[in-house]
């Protein structure tokens, strides 16, 4: 896709550290990176990179100690709790590895929460879109107990769709499935970015996964340390392969 | 404690959750407290009467009374007769009675409701126990001079020298002059004595033929118990006790006079503790079920189902024993303030040092102890049944088992206990009150069982009320409200027992308010009404005073007369009537006339049927002194709650009545035609004036006075129920605290998607006022139900109208919001800061 459109996200020389002095972990390290509209990214990288980190600051879960962090041309290091939230809710969609939606509530409504929340009108036509592509018309009235796994996951990225967002973050969304769901809820993505034009970014530790995307960025100790674009699932695993395999200790989460 | 690996487990996990422990040990504290304070309180009281009453026969080895209380009491010459009998030494007579004192500034000295008694003074060598103390002046020396206890002296603002007047119900006022102060020894709670001469005295409190009792010393050549035997038998008809008798009998009274109020106070920390077993037990299985991987985790690496189970009792025991022994602490505090309040408030009980009885803290701690780990078996139970392996899966929700059974179980013993209930109020006395009793149990366990089940439909309903306006925030309110039935029937329950107590209460108190009410509105045709101190009544000058005020018509005054009727066991309450009665009181006569002179009676419709009376029958009348008198019956009424079961003449009520007792209990005054009622009531009022303690009042602040007295009582039941309330506040509290720590992940999650904190805070708010409505709303229907019925067999008592205080319903549905929300403003602020990364980041 084309890199001289503005950034969706980006990052300017992010820094997140934990603890004080000797047992100061740098979780990143300076981290500048810019995030295209319009284009699935996956962040990679061992256990204890920062990747997580990295998203969780990029999506305005956790706070920088230092740097920039943009959404647009949002500075998320200058808004409040308030903001930070509605800035969340509503240009910023959410996938989660697990424990995406409200068990009480049903999928329709799960789906339509933000909105909800927001007090904003839902655009009916867009929504029958978004569940029909996804497939989720019959299951509408199930609570999240009654979804398979898969399904639970394809009700979190119809969520994060509907509010058509500027940007969709997923935290290692795969995680928890087997590798059928698994295909399904990263052609979603894929298909979020070619026939919704939505910008997507997630985290994964699955070559496979990443696959998906246009670009992966991979860190490693807190900093970025190569991409890769049009990437194939042995190409990553490959590079993958390159990082030390002596894991590190994992750095607090 | 290294050797024990279960044992430590239970005690880390105590000390690692701080904000659960408090909660749970609160609630333990609670139950305890108000046990230990009931105890202690009436320990206390117990105790101080004791002192008090220790020495009332000091000195006394045979006192010769008569054998009825309230009767003239013993002959003067009976006083000769002991005297000539062998081995006695020295006799004193006692002469009392009651009387008003007025203080320095004209007033009646008030007492909080403890007596006032004029007593005759007793020179040294006449007085058996020691002799009076005076701190001023000397014992009265002449007719029209008092001597006053140190309280007294100080409640009237009275000195030495100064003079005043005093009231009886013989002699109307009697002007006299304070020649000294004495000292007693229990001086306090308001007790004012009066001593007079031993002539004013008997003039003031007796016929001048009796005394009230002889206290007889011997010479000691026999032993007590010999001479009670031989006074005994030279003064048949009399009641004749040593020393030691007499005190006994009196402790004996005090303390039956005290165990009622014991059983009340009990009867609450019953509630509260019951109360506090469900927050008790709502508490441990929200843990349990908070705990489920890890007792599963403890179970896979091979700990035994007995050894998880004994670490979750440890954990019960280690609660239930601190919160036992905060729970003595805070009742003893508890009794404190009570107590200071009960002085604050001049009630007239006497004060001294607390009681705490090794009893009271043996039966706090086990209760306490027993009720937590019985309360926290019953999860533990459930969570030891859990596989392992599917205990540790991520989304473990715990046994949502079918409520079928239970639900199945409530739907049987609500329809049991409603038919019970509803045969009750169909009749009435105490079989009819049990019956309604035993079904309103069977109506509460049935909706303790049912609750869960019924909490779903309700909550949904009420959520449409007060959930709808606020949107997606009052959804999620809704359904969490409703995500886990027993535990919210569960929460809900607390409030549902306290407000169902207060609401039954609230219908027993608008009941008789509306009953009083219609009572004068339909029976009192007079226009004033004029009343005394309770107990008390008016002397009969204020009979003469009113009937000279100018446009006053009729003036009659009701008398309450003592007797047996016929062959009866017991003494019964009449009335007697000077005046002509059909001016004051609506009376209707079904049979005969309602003429009453002389040795005649009239009998109420009832007592007729039961005895099949008819004009022309004689009926006997015995008086408390044994005098029988044989009655006519000249007429039968239909029955009266104003008057009672039978009106005899006043001549009569003056030979049943010893002259010291005698009183109006209430003067009954009727206006010409065409008086000026305002022009009547200065009249009134001005003619009274003299007597201090009357009231004058139209029938409207009649009723409102009588309003107030029900008012009153029921302010102290209120009071009491308010802190089964608090308990069941702090239960939602618990609650919802430990709900939030259950769905912070979830809650984190519904952060991370963009709900602000408000909301956040807003959506337990409401959840929280859910469930206290749900609780308030089953409570009152239930209160009123009971209310209905019981009332309804007290119908022949007088409470023959049935009011729902609509107002007071309304007021408690609008608090049980209220408090809801307050319950939920800690938790809900613990909930809104819950970080976002907490739905993402694995704990």
């Amino acid at each position: 896709m084309a890199s001289h459109t503005a950034p969706a996200a980006r990052s300017q020389d992010l820094k997140k550290i934990y603890g004080t002095g000797d047992t100061a972990v740098h979780a990143l390290d300076g981290v500048t990176v810019q995030f295209a509209a319009s284009e699935f990214t996956a962040i990679m990288g061992p256990s204890g990179s920062g990747k997580s980190t990295l998203m969780h600051c990029l999506a305005g879960l956790d706070s920088a100690t230092s740097g920039a962090v943009f959404i647009g041309d949002t500075d998320l290091t200058t808004l409040s709790d308030k903001q930070m939230t509605q800035l969340r809710r509503d240009r910023i969609g959410f996938v989660f590895q697990a424990f995406n939606l409200v068990p009480t509530l049903t999928a329709l409504e799960n789906i339509t929460l933000p909105l909800d929340i927001a007090g904003r009108e839902v655009d009916r036509q867009w929504l029958d879109t978004v569940v029909t592509r996804l497939g989720l018309g019959d299951r509408l009235d199930h609570r999240p107990g009654e979804l398979s796994g898969g399904q639970q996951q394809r009700v979190a990225c119809a969520r994060a769709l509907a509010g058509r967002p500027e940007i969709i973050f997923g935290d290692e969304p795969t995680g928890n499935l087997d590798s059928r769901s698994s295909g399904e809820v990263l052609s979603i993505l894929r298909a979020a970015v070619d026939e919704f034009d939505q910008t997507v970014v997630i985290v994964t530790h699955d070559p496979r996964a990443a696959s998906y995307a246009d670009r992966v960025v991979f860190l490693s100790d807190g900093q970025v340390v190569d991409e890769m674009r049009g990437p194939t699932a042995d190409a990553v695993l490959d590079r993958m392969k390159r990082f030390d395999t002596v894991t590190p200790v994992p750095a607090a989460e | 404690m290294s050797g024990n690996p279960i044992r430590k487990v239970a005690l880390r996990n105590l000390a690692a959750h701080k904000v659960r422990l408090a909660l749970t040990v609160l609630s333990v504290v609670l139950g305890t407290a108000f046990i230990t304070g009931s105890f202690v309180f009436t320990d206390t009281l117990q105790r101080t009467f004791d002192d008090i009453f220790g020495d009332v026969a000091q000195g006394v080895d045979v006192r010769v009374s008569a054998e009825e209380l309230g009767a003239s009491g013993v002959p003067v010459s009976d006083i000769a007769t002991v005297e000539g009998l062998d081995g006695v030494a020295r006799t004193a007579p006692l002469i009392s009675g009651s009387l008003v004192v007025l203080g320095s500034d004209g007033a009646a000295v008030q007492t909080g409701g403890a007596p006032v008694e004029g007593l005759a003074w007793l020179p040294p060598d006449r007085t058996l126990g020691d002799p009076q103390v005076f701190v001023d002046g000397g014992p009265p020396v002449a007719d029209g001079q008092i001597a006053l206890n140190t309280s007294g002296a100080e409640r009237g603002d009275l000195h030495v020298g100064d003079r005043t007047q005093v009231l009886t119900m013989a002699q109307g006022m009697v002007p006299v002059t304070v020649s000294g102060i004495y000292d007693v020894d229990s001086d306090t709670g308001g007790y004012i004595g009066v001593l007079f001469t031993e002539t004013q005295a008997s003039a003031l409190f007796t016929d001048g033929r009796h005394v009230q009792s002889i206290d007889v010393a011997g010479d000691g050549s026999m032993s007590p118990e010999a001479l009670r035997d031989e006074i005994a038998a030279a003064l048949p008809g009399t009641k004749v006790q040593t020393g030691a008798e007499v005190t006994e009998e009196v402790k004996s009274q005090v303390s039956e006079a005290l165990s009622f109020l014991n059983y009340f106070l009990l009867a609450f920390g019953a509630i509260a503790l019951l109360v506090g077993t469900f927050i008790i037990y709502n508490t441990f299985s929200m843990i349990v079920a908070q705990r489920m991987r890890e007792l599963a985790l403890l179970r896979a690496i091979g700990a035994s189902r007995r050894q998880v189970g004994r670490s979750v009792t440890l954990e019960a025991l280690v609660v239930g024993l601190i919160g036992s022994v905060l729970g003595i602490a805070a009742g003893i505090a508890l009794a404190y303030g009570l107590r200071a309040a009960l002085n604050a408030a001049d009630l007239g009980l006497p004060s001294g040092p607390l009681q705490l009885s090794p009893r009271t803290v043996i039966v706090a701690l086990i209760v306490g102890v027993v009720v937590t780990v019985v309360s926290a078996y019953a999860p533990a139970r459930r969570a030891m049944h859990v596989p392992p392996v599917a205990a540790m899966r991520e989304e473990s929700t715990g046994g949502d088992a079918s409520l079928r059974v239970r639900t199945l179980a409530g739907v049987v013993a609500g329809v049991a206990g409603a038919v019970l209930v509803a045969i009750g109020a169909q009749g009435t006395g105490g079989g009819a009150a049990a019956t309604v009793g035993v079904g309103a149990l069977a109506l509460i366990v049935a909706v303790l069982f049912a609750a869960p089940a019924l909490s779903r439909p309700v909550v949904r309903v009420l959520g449409a009320v007060f959930a709808r306006p606020f949107g997606a925030v009052g959804k999620l309110a809704r359904t969490n409200a409703t995500r886990n039935p027993r535990r919210t029937a569960a929460t809900a329950f607390a409030l549902t027992l306290g407000l169902m107590l207060v609401s039954v209460i609230g219908v027993f108190g608008a009941s008789a308010k509306t009953s009083v009410d219609a009572l004068v509105d339909n029976g009192v045709e007079s226009e004033f009404v004029l009343t005394g101190p309770p107990m008390l009544g008016l002397p009969s000058a204020v009979v003469d005073a009113a009937r000279g005020v100018d446009g006053v018509a009729e003036v009659v005054s009701a008398h309450t007369v003592v007797a047996k009727v016929g062959d009866d066991e017991d003494f019964q309450f009449g009335t007697a009537i000077t005046g002509r009665l059909q001016d004051a009181v609506a009376l209707d006569i079904v049979e005969g006339t309602e003429s009453t002179t002389g040795d005649e009676l009239l009998v109420s419709q009832s007592v007729a049927a039961e005895r099949g009376l008819h004009p022309g029958a004689v009926v006997p009348l015995t008086s408390r002194d044994g005098e029988t008198v044989d009655t006519a019956v000249t007429g039968v009424y239909a029955d009266n709650q104003l008057i009672g079961p039978w009106i005899t003449s006043p001549e009569l009520y003056e030979q049943f009545t010893p002259v010291g007792s005698r009183s109006a209990m209430v003067v009954l005054v009727g206006t010409e035609a065409g008086a000026d009622a305002d022009a009547v009531r200065a009249g009134l009022e001005d003619a009274t004036k003299q007597f201090v303690i009357v009231q004058v009042m139209d029938r409207d602040e009649f009723k409102g006075q009588q309003a107030q007295q029900i008012d009153m009582l029921l302010a102290i039941l209120y009071g009491l129920l308010a802190l089964a309330v608090v308990i069941a506040i702090l239960g939602i509290v618990n609650t919802l605290a430990l709900s939030v720590v259950e769905r912070r992940r979830e809650i984190g999650m519904l952060r991370a998607v963009g709900m602000q904190r408000a909301q956040v805070r807003r959506t337990i708010y409401i959840e929280s006022l859910l469930i206290a409505v749900f609780g308030a709303v089953v409570g009152l229907v239930l209160g009123l139900v009971f209310g209905w019925a019981f009332v309804r067999t007290l119908a022949d008592q007088g409470l023959d109208h049935i009011a729902v205080p609509w107002g007071q319903v309304l007021g408690m549905l609008v608090g049980s919001g209220v408090v809801g929300v307050l319950a939920a403003l800690w938790p809900g602020i613990r909930a809104a800061r819950t970080p976002p990364l907490e739905a993402i980041v694995d704990v």
